[in-house]
């Protein structure tokens, strides 16, 4: 598709996500792993179970986020 | 203007390609043979005429008819849905379908129609996505959904199992059924390649929907998940595709037929001395 349109935006943030996620591969394994060991133990995933995890990531995340708009 | 090709694809051509050489298996010649979904099948391109003679292509999307497509096969396109075949009884020697069937509404009435369609001794060749296709990401997503938002609803379409189809396949009045299995890994670097892979694919094949109900966060999660769960050494994920190749006939007196009950002449538990005999 020629010039920029929301097909094109869109596939550019997904693009960028990608990007931002390689950036946080230790929190991102420290959450999966969390939320994975549920699927092995008797332990059941709950809402939440995993939120100190997830925020670790998130913020990784946003702060890379800010880091390439910089 | 070219669309981008994506790798998904690479599956829908295998597919094509495998349709084709089950067909080649049977030694016949199909006068007349019918290609559900042939806009997209990809089959008749690796037919000829001495296999199949005459083939009408059927589309439910006008636009997708209206391709190009050259063969030496005459060919006759004619815009239809499988659930409401417009052919009468009894008139097509093969019926070819290569991943549009797990898109219909009614799988059991579109095969059922397939086999009234057939002429007696004809022959259904399809091919559909199975059960465990995109399981990775099915679920990452449904993990990292209950993790942050307490439930999760689809985002990949159901698929048929292996079971439910030969049901299905028995009851719509198929015999000698053959149902065999394959599965296709293709790697991405991570779930938003998958996504994106799928989602230009959606309206033509694959299994992707209601991405817009998907969470920021939710992706997120997913993406971790997804690379913790099933993720390689080298950092990239597989997305599997699980394909069911099924072969049905439409019943005619000269296919074999099990025997009545009763009716053995030898017992199994004679077969060594049918050894012995042979060797004497």
């Amino acid at each position: 598709m020629s010039g920029s349109n929301v097909w094109s935006r869109s596939r550019e943030k997904m693009r960028l996500f990608s990007e931002l996620f390689a950036q946080c591969a230790d929190e991102a394994a420290v959450y999966g792993k969390c939320v994975a060991a549920t699927t092995t133990s008797k332990q059941e995933l709950k809402k939440d179970l995993c939120a100190k995890e997830f925020q670790a990531l998130k913020t990784c995340f946003t702060n890379a986020a800010k880091r390439r708009a910089k | 203007r070219r669309p981008r090709l994506h790798h998904v694809y690479l599956v829908v051509f295998q597919v094509g390609c495998q349709i084709a050489d089950r067909v080649y298996d049977i030694p016949r010649t199909f006068p007349l043979a019918l290609d559900l979904g042939g806009g997209k099948s990809h089959i008749a391109e690796h037919l000829t005429k001495d296999v199949v003679q005459r083939l009408v292509l059927t589309e439910t999307s006008l636009q997708t008819l209206k391709v190009n497509r050259p063969s030496e096969i005459r060919t006759q396109q004619v815009l239809a849905d499988e659930e409401f075949l417009p052919f009468q009884e009894n008139s097509f020697d093969l019926v070819l379908s290569s991943l549009t069937l797990h898109w219909t509404n009614d799988l059991p009435g579109a095969l059922k129609q397939i086999q009234q369609v057939l002429k007696p001794d004809g022959v259904f060749i399809g091919a559909m996505l199975g059960g465990d296709t995109l399981y990775e990401l099915r679920c990452s997503l449904q993990l990292a959904e209950t993790e942050r938002e307490g439930g999760f609803s689809p985002h990949v379409s159901p698929f048929t199992s292996v079971t439910d189809l030969g049901q299905l396949l028995g009851q719509a009045g198929f015999s000698l059924l053959t149902v065999d299995i394959d599965e296709v890994k293709i790697h991405y670097p991570g779930i938003m390649e998958v996504m994106m892979d799928l989602q230009g694919m959606a309206e033509s094949n694959c299994s992707w929907n209601r991405k817009s109900l998907l969470h920021r966060d939710t992706i997120l999660a997913a993406a971790a998940v997804y690379k913790e769960m099933y993720g390689s050494d080298d950092g990239e994920v597989p997305a599997s595709f699980q394909i069911f190749y099924m072969i049905g006939w439409k019943p005619h007196e000269s296919q074999p037929k099990p025997l009545k009950r009763g009716s053995a002449t030898v017992s199994l538990g004679d077969l060594s001395q049918i050894k012995n005999q042979d060797q004497s």
